[in-house]
């Protein structure tokens, strides 16, 4: 019975311990989005080329919705190529969107011609509206909707070639 | 060059540490006590090569050497040599190597200090400081060495973190926070060696609670530096976010308050033995803990640095430390159980027991808070906020519980209360705290929080001004002193009393201001054309022109001022900016604060229109903000006070002449 | 001191609280619709800044959720449905303060509980009654004073 005070040990200690190991591996910012499995919003935009864009037209076919910014450095720019690679492969199948997060068109055709445009249409959100519609706590964040208007998966941070093909997969790309 | 004499410093201390912590550990057990002084000396030629890895850091950034990483990332070659120099502990690596120069500075401290005396507690207060410290240099050593070298070396660096230029502060707030922190394991040394040598008694109570008030005092002044720092530079018109780093701070610093109170019940009727010492491990393991949500990236912060090898080793301390302690606790508990009888229910005593249950119940709560989106994510994959208004919710009624105590506690007799006593040192108090707040609400105040801090206030310090006063009179009339000098020696013989009743008004002051601060501060939004005109409170503000142009001091940032003219109770100009660093992907507000002793005129810009010269202004009147950071400054001034060593009793020889003493009645028991 | 004052005294108290407790309790002039979006805009968190709320922070994306709430206020939306609105898009992360009730239950709950553990432990480890207080007894004080004028005569 006198030795029932040593239990005092491990009680206090392994719960603090998995909580604060819990925390590894995780990025604390990056928080749960409650789109997923709900349909996708519904939108008309302008994009940088001058033509309106709105989800009408994407209906029927899986899309993904990328938002990023000129000023994300380094994220943006290490995904920016994974995108054009995904759009060039299955560009038949998919539609790639373009978000410009608190940007400036200018600033964003400067990225484009620096670091190469692939020519899927980015979306100019002026306002901020999309952003919030979408739950977007940060550049880049990209949104893989089904071809029934379903959000499927999100990625918080930048896309990776493995992230991107196994993203796809949930909205029936590359399989 | 001096990369590598940084380096090789590091590596010398954490040699020198860990011998230090092999040799006090030895004599401790019975072995040479040469091996103690031999220890000692080893702790202090580390507190000599950390500081010399500092000054080899400093000269690193002060000269933009661009090989060494850390300047590279928190530096640049324009970057003013006063801000190079306080990049010292401006990010991860370079704050472990300043926080190692601090501890190792208290250890030496403490270690010469006492180097002939309480010979069986000493090697293991050595013994465990050691180890301490020799963790902080096993951590620069592997995971995050500051003198980590890049190749191939950078033209131009990163330049320092925006928000850590903006204000002097920055030279201020981190050196007194870890003054404090690094401080608060000086009374855990003592603890663990009272623990293994089974001495807890008066003579080890006064000497924690000393070695426990010291680093308070720096974390206190620390903490309202913080919220000073960051009411000035981040521009939302407030000084306390509940950021899990500021918890952080807060955490330690309870228990800490905790623990000298209920060392006074213990030193005056012993016992309270398991408490006091579970109460100084607590503080230390929060300290580590403070720091590990810092570091780690674990948690979602302003100041939060991103995830590295470092957040595992710095939980595999806390555990160690956490295991340790707790084992020795858990070993010696049998013994430690019983000493002392509580008094009456209602006494000093049990107003401090009860202090210790809010403060413990505080610490319980912003821990709770700061941990629980942890906690949901792990358990759950969601994730949720805990902020600023779950956190005044819970903790503004324990607040306003423990100011009440403040006033009624010291008041209260340590022996049982009687219902006379009672009467007779409460009522005056309360009649004119009803008063003031029956004042209050004829002229108008409606604010439920500040009429009820005002009300405690007065009635607290009514019964502080009550005490000081009976105590003054009664010296005065006895020796003739008029009251200003009875009050000061008094004052001055009674250190700890009288201190602690400064470091109350401190507190007192703080909290006041805190709540009328809070609760009557007025904000709008206007979007002015350059000439335009709007009001607040009393003041008129008139925007001028919009002016852009690149800092004086660091030409790679570019301002956006607003000149702005205001008149009213105060008059005059001010400027109000957005900066654009080059490192930053937003821009960084500068907000523009004038103070006065009645309220502060806050002014900060949200955005601007360059071509029409338009802005777009948060105007802030914030009442009695000057009063909180005055109440800090009084807190770390009383503490000072209250610590400092009293003068020896001079001893007076009385000639009596040898008759029985004289009895005529005797009081009742 | 006079022996009334503490009775005044206490008297005053109470009175002001049950005046205190009166303006609590009658019914508040129905928030304007500014006051609503304050409001409201101190409930939701800046997604992009670091634990501040809507209504504290400069950012571009706080002022346009701000905007919003504006408009949902204005087309005559409750404050559970404009909060509803954000809970959709971001999830329960954009309130900053939890909704479940056991988070604000349980800081209460251990405070209560410490504090009754505490009197308990007072109530139980105080004297017994039936121990003499330390000191000396009536029969002893009367001893004791009879002693003592015997010596002074």
């Amino acid at each position: 019975m006198r030795h029932l005070r040593w239990l005092l040990v491990p009680i206090i200690v392994v719960p603090l311990a998995l909580l604060l190991l819990s925390g590894f591996g995780r990025d604390p910012r990056e928080i749960a989005s409650p789109l997923i499995g709900q349909p996708a919003p519904t939108w008309t935009f302008t994009t940088l080329d001058g033509d309106t864009l709105s989800t009408d037209e994407l209906a029927g076919r899986p899309y993904l919705v990328n938002f990023w910014a000129s000023w994300c450095i380094p994220a943006c720019v290490d995904e920016h190529p994974v995108l054009a690679s995904a759009f060039e492969r299955h560009g038949d199948e998919l539609t790639v969107v373009g978000v410009l997060y608190q940007d400036s068109p200018a600033d964003a055709e400067a990225f484009l011609a620096r670091y190469g445009d692939a020519g899927y249409g980015h979306l100019i959100d002026e306002s901020g509206r999309l952003a919030i519609d979408y739950g977007v706590t940060g550049p880049p964040e990209t949104f893989f909707v089904d071809a029934d208007g379903i959000v499927r998966a999100r990625q918080w941070g930048p896309l990776t070639d493995a992230l991107v093909d196994e993203r796809l997969a949930s909205i029936g790309i590359g399989r | 060059m001096i990369p590598s004499i940084g380096h090789a410093s590091i590596l010398v201390g954490l040699g020198l540490t860990v011998y230090a912590a092999a040799a006090y550990l030895l004599a401790a057990r019975g072995g040479d006590p040469r091996l103690a002084v031999s220890g000692r000396r080893a702790v202090i030629g580390s507190f000599v090569a950390v500081a010399i890895g500092c000054f080899a850091m400093v000269i690193s950034l002060v000269s933009h050497d661009f090989s060494v990483r850390y300047v590279a990332e928190n530096n640049a070659s324009t970057t003013p040599p006063f801000i190079s120099a306080i990049s010292l502990w401006a990010a991860l690596e370079g704050s472990i190597l300043f926080w190692a120069l601090l501890a190792t500075g208290w250890a030496s401290l403490v270690l010469h200090r006492y180097r002939d005396r309480y010979r069986q507690l000493m090697p293991w207060v050595g013994a465990t400081l050691a180890t301490v410290n020799a963790f902080f240099f096993a951590v620069m050593t592997w995971p995050g060495n500051p003198f980590a070298l890049t190749s191939p070396v950078a033209a131009q660096g990163s330049g320092p973190n925006a928000l850590l230029q903006n204000h002097p502060f920055m030279a201020l707030h981190p050196p007194l926070l870890y003054l404090g922190y690094t401080g608060l394991a000086v009374p855990f040394a003592f603890g663990i060696a009272a623990l293994a040598t089974k001495r807890l008694d008066e003579e080890w109570l006064r000497i924690v609670r000393r070695w426990t008030l010291i680093p308070w005092t720096f974390l206190t002044l620390g903490i309202v530096a913080g919220a000073w720092w960051s009411y000035e530079v981040l521009g939302w018109g407030g000084y306390w976010a509940w950021d899990p780093v500021e918890n952080a701070a807060l955490l330690p610093w309870l228990t800490a308050t905790a623990f000298v109170h209920s060392a006074m019940v213990a030193e005056r009727r012993g016992g309270l033995k398991i408490w006091t010492s579970a109460l100084v491990i607590a503080t230390f393991v929060l300290t580590l803990v403070g720091t590990f949500l810092t570091r780690s990236g674990v948690v979602a912060s302003v100041h939060s640095f991103t995830q590295s090898a470092i957040g595992p080793w710095f939980l595999a301390g806390i555990l160690v430390a956490l295991v340790g302690s707790l084992t020795l606790l858990v070993w010696r508990l049998p013994e430690l159980i019983g000493g002392g009888r509580p008094s009456g229910t209602v006494s000093r005593e049990s107003a401090f027991m009860l202090n210790n249950v809010l403060f413990l119940g505080l610490t319980f709560a912003v821990l709770f808070g700061t941990l629980l989106p942890l906690f949901i994510a792990a358990t759950s994959g969601d994730t949720i906020s805990v902020g600023a208004p779950w956190f005044n919710t819970v903790t503004v009624p324990i607040f306003v519980a423990l100011l009440f105590l403040m006033g009624v506690g010291p008041a209260l007799p340590w022996g049982t209360a009687s219902w006379g006593t009672t009467r007779e040192r409460f009522t005056v108090p309360l009649v004119l705290a009803v008063l003031a707040v029956a004042a209050a609400l004829g002229v108008g105040l409606r604010d439920a929080s500040s009429l009820v801090t005002m009300g405690l206030a007065v009635f607290v310090g009514g019964i502080m001004v009550d005490e000081v006063m009976r105590g003054a009179r009664v010296r005065a009339r006895t020796r003739g002193e008029d009251p200003a000098t009875a009050t000061w020696r008094l004052a001055t013989r009674n250190r700890r009393r009288y201190g602690g009743y400064a470091v109350h008004l401190g507190v007192l002051v703080m909290a006041v201001s805190v709540a009328i601060s809070s609760g009557l501060a007025s904000d709008r939004t206007v979007t002015l054309a350059p000439g335009e005109t709007s009001t607040i409170g009393a003041y008129e503000i008139r925007h001028d022109r919009l002016v852009v142009e690149p800092l004086a001091s660091d030409e790679r940032v570019i301002e956006t001022r607003a000149e702005v003219t205001y008149s009213g109770p105060q008059n005059g100009s001010l400027g109000t900016a957005l900066r654009d660093y080059p490192n930053s992907p937003t821009a960084i507000a500068t907000p523009a604060v004038r103070t006065s002793l009645a309220e502060d005129l806050y002014v900060t810009l949200l955005a601007s229109d360059t071509a029409t010269g338009t802005v777009t202004l948060h105007l802030f009147v914030n009442p009695l903000v000057v009063w909180i950071w005055i109440g800090g400054a009084i807190v770390g001034v009383a503490a000072v006070f209250a610590i400092w060593p009293e003068r020896k009793a001079r001893s007076v020889t009385v000639e009596q002449p040898q008759r029985a003493p004289s009895v005529t009645s005797v009081e009742g028991a | 001191m006079k022996a009334w004052l503490p009775a005044v005294a206490l008297g005053g108290a109470l009175a002001l609280v049950a005046m205190v407790l009166v303006f609590a309790v009658q019914p508040e002039p129905a928030p304007t619709a500014a006051e609503r979006t304050d409001a409201l805009a101190g409930e939701l968190r800046c997604p992009d800044c670091q634990g501040l709320s809507v209504a504290d922070s400069p950012t571009r994306s706080a002022q346009e959720i701000s905007r919003q709430i504006d408009v949902l206020v204005a087309d005559g939306a409750t404050d559970d449905e404009v909060r509803a609105y954000f809970v959709a898009r971001y999830g329960d992360w954009i309130l900053l303060a939890p909704t479940s009730p056991a988070a604000w239950i349980i800081p209460f709950a251990v405070v209560i509980a410490g504090a009754g553990a505490l009197g308990a432990w007072l109530i139980a480890r105080r004297r017994p009654a039936h121990q003499p207080k330390r000191g000396i007894s009536t029969e002893e004080r009367r001893r004791v004073r009879e002693e003592a004028e015997a010596l002074d005569a």
